[in-house]
């Protein structure tokens, strides 16, 4: 009877190990899943897209474990232009016939990838651009990660509520698409949180120097000091508030990536900034921990949100690949995979899941800078806020 | 006057006078180029650029203390123009129209140099802060200013005497104004005409060089900089008259004051197209400048 065992789990084993191996075999047998990831390598965004594609590279290496079918993302240069953008999505979907499209960091160019992609039925996955009319009503096809921008301004208001209720806010602001997205939602929550803005200034594109500007912040006499300034800008502002002496304390940057941070410096130490991922989490996963850790050793930095969304870009679409196999070969099955997929974020365990116009549910963390060194910083979490998309009119607010 | 309205009267003052001598330097260097050789440096934007993120790689990548900096910056820009004359510059120096040449020559320049930039230090960061010549804070009245800020404006006006006392007195800057105003009869008098171009295109870039890393010490920057500069200095060229030094400077602080000025009583945002609409309507009335001979 014994052998009789010993001899059926023997063939059992066998028949499970080689009934795995071809399944193996088959998954590598099968071509790779294409992936177009169309992004900002050159021209003014170039930051944003190669530090994104150094996050989804580690992320792909990962996802790629022996035994699954290859994912493999065809990475294009938009050259930070829209209509490249929309040439490349075309060359990606026509001649490589890529299953979904990904890469853009920046609102301009992946509103014209998400025109695109709506239009011919491409799903498009986008890490990082947080312009809301890229989930606007009726958007099918396209899925994003990072929260809209007119949320932003609403958590802002939801942080000064608790940290000084009825407080004053002053807006100083590069008037671009992003910033305005961000005050609108400021403006539209601040008096339902009985808030009041007593300074609201942009400045255009080019702006170099806000000294006249600090000083009517200052005249102003506000409790707390919206900072958004674009590119170098930014810390031009930063940097004459202080002057000033408009203390750090009362500063809040809606977004700060780890660039911006070490930028901002240790006059700084005090000041406020938003972000999605920070290597200083309280939250962090031990994938979290590895991804911090491996980005710092190759890059001498730590990842920002920007980075840690196009890692997670990686893992999401794995994920729905894994669970729907059947997805990696049909652009509406991936694109059904995609709409009920309910994860969570690899590196910080925040829930991942899509609404009906692939607007993901939204949250911020607001991080109080500690310390500032030349190649690293430390911060501590401050507030933390989810919201639903919808909680205040996007999409209305921000046409 | 109240504190409030102090400090708001300096801290105008101290912008103008600020961003006016920068772009006065700037502009000055592309209309020295202008006046001697014809050429419009459309490449002014990214050489300024250039001295900036230069500035940038030796105080922040290089530990080099950032005073020491900014004459190395200065310094390098004489063998890198003469570097530059001698490959192209200096090919077109008998071609009929050659301001035409020149300026399709310095687009591809700042194309070159755009795409350098974004593959290079555009990977490495979004903005860019040089530290400061000087730490602290220096109180006018109520208006606080940063120390730095006063370095970099005594600097750059300082630079600009300089010039101004290197053209009116030094027999070179007597030659190049001659140069500006009449290049046969300067050549009649005996003024080597070719030496003078080589000359002028190493000044006018030093002096853009000059501004570049000034700026980078007083603001923070990206590769943006480089379009708005080179728009200003050229807008700054036109309404002061090409090949007008005094033009350059008068009118690079005119400009300072009135994006000062204007950000105030109505927005930042009117501001930065203010001058463009005065260079306009000043060129209703004298299309070839304030100040030009």
């Amino acid at each position: 009877m014994d052998s009789y065992w010993k001899t059926l789990a023997v063939t059992a084993t066998a028949s499970a190990t080689l009934l795995a191996a071809a399944n193996i075999s088959a998954a590598q047998d099968k071509p790779p899943v294409k992936i177009g990831f169309v992004t900002e390598l050159t021209g003014p965004w170039s930051f944003f897209g190669t530090s994104c594609v150094a996050g989804l590279k580690f992320g792909e290496e990962q996802i790629n474990s022996p035994g699954k079918r290859k994912i493999e993302f065809v990475i294009t240069d938009n050259q930070t232009s829209p209509a490249q953008s929309v040439a490349a999505s075309r060359s990606l979907d026509v001649q490589d016939k890529v299953l979904a499209l990904s890469g853009p960091t920046s609102s301009d160019t992946g509103l014209a990838v998400y025109g695109y992609a709506e239009q011919n039925k491409v799903p498009f996955v986008v890490p990082v651009a947080a312009f809301p009319q890229l989930t606007k009503p009726g958007s099918r096809y396209t899925f994003r990660l990072e929260p809209n921008a007119a949320g932003w301004g609403y958590a802002i208001a939801k942080f000064v509520e608790k940290q000084k209720p009825g407080g004053k806010i002053a807006m100083i602001y590069s008037d671009y698409a992003l910033m305005r997205a961000i005050t609108a939602g400021l403006k539209y929550q601040a008096p339902l949180s009985k808030l009041q803005i007593v300074a609201d200034i942009a400045f255009p594109q080019g702006s170099n120097d806000a000294t006249v500007q600090a000083a009517q912040v200052l005249a102003a006499q506000p409790d707390y000091v919206v900072v958004i300034g674009a590119g170098g800008f930014d810390n031009t502002i930063t940097n004459q508030l202080l002057d000033i002496g408009i203390k750090p304390q009362q500063l809040i940057h809606p977004f700060g990536i780890t660039t911006q941070v070490m930028n901002w410096g240790k006059r700084s130490v005090g000041s406020y900034y938003g972000t999605f991922f920070d290597s200083n989490l309280d939250s962090l996963t031990p994938e979290g921990k590895t991804f911090v850790k491996d980005f710092i050793a190759k890059y001498g930095r730590p990842p920002s949100y920007g980075e840690n969304f196009c890692f997670v870009t990686a893992h999401v679409i794995r994920e729905a690949l894994d669970k729907n196999p059947e997805a990696a070969d049909d652009r509406e099955k991936f694109r059904d995979a995609m709409s009920k997929l309910k994860t969570k974020e690899t590196t910080s365990d925040i829930p991942i899941e899509f609404d009906k116009n692939g607007a993901r549910k939204e949250y911020i963390y607001f991080m109080q800078m500690t310390d500032v060194e030349a190649k690293s910083y430390k911060a501590k979490q401050a507030f933390y806020a989810e919201w639903d998309p919808e909680v205040i009119p996007v999409y209305t607010l921000v046409k | 006057m109240s504190n409030a309205n102090w400090i708001l009267f300096l801290s105008t003052l101290s912008t103008g006078l600020i961003l006016g001598s920068i772009f006065s330097l700037v502009a000055a260097g592309v209309t020295i180029v202008y006046g001697s050789i014809w050429m419009p440096n459309a490449a002014n934007g990214q050489f300024f650029l250039l001295a900036a993120l230069f500035g940038w790689t030796l105080t922040v990548s290089w530990g080099i203390h950032p005073a020491i900096a900014a004459i190395l910056v200065i310094g390098v820009s004489v063998p890198l123009s003469y570097l530059l004359e001698v490959l192209l510059i200096k090919r077109f120096y008998d071609v009929p129209n050659r301001n035409i040449s020149y300026f399709v020559l310095s687009l591809g320049i700042t194309q070159i140099l755009a795409g350098v930039f974004s593959l290079t230090y555009g990977q490495w960061s979004d903005q860019f802060q040089l530290p400061p010549l000087i730490t602290g804070i220096t109180f006018i009245g109520p208006f606080p200013i940063a120390n730095n800020r006063l370095a970099v404006l005594a600097l750059a006006i300082a630079i600009l005497a300089g010039l101004f006392l290197l053209l009116r007195f030094h027999r070179y800057g007597r030659a190049l104004r001659a140069v500006f105003q009449n290049r046969d009869a300067a050549a009649l008098r005996g003024v080597n005409v070719k030496a003078s171009y080589s000359m002028s295109f190493a000044l006018g870039n030093a002096v853009i060089f000059a501004g570049g890393i000034l700026f980078a010490l007083a603001y923070s920057f990206d590769l943006t900089v480089a379009w708005t500069m080179a728009i200003t200095a050229f807008a700054i060229m036109i309404i002061g008259g090409p090949g007008s030094v005094l033009g350059a400077v008068v009118i690079g602080m005119v400009f300072g004051f009135t994006q000062a000025i204007v950000s105030v009583v109505a927005s930042p945002t009117i501001a930065a197209f203010s001058y463009l609409g005065a260079m306009l309507v000043i060129l209703l009335f004298k299309p070839s400048g304030l100040f030009a001979k």
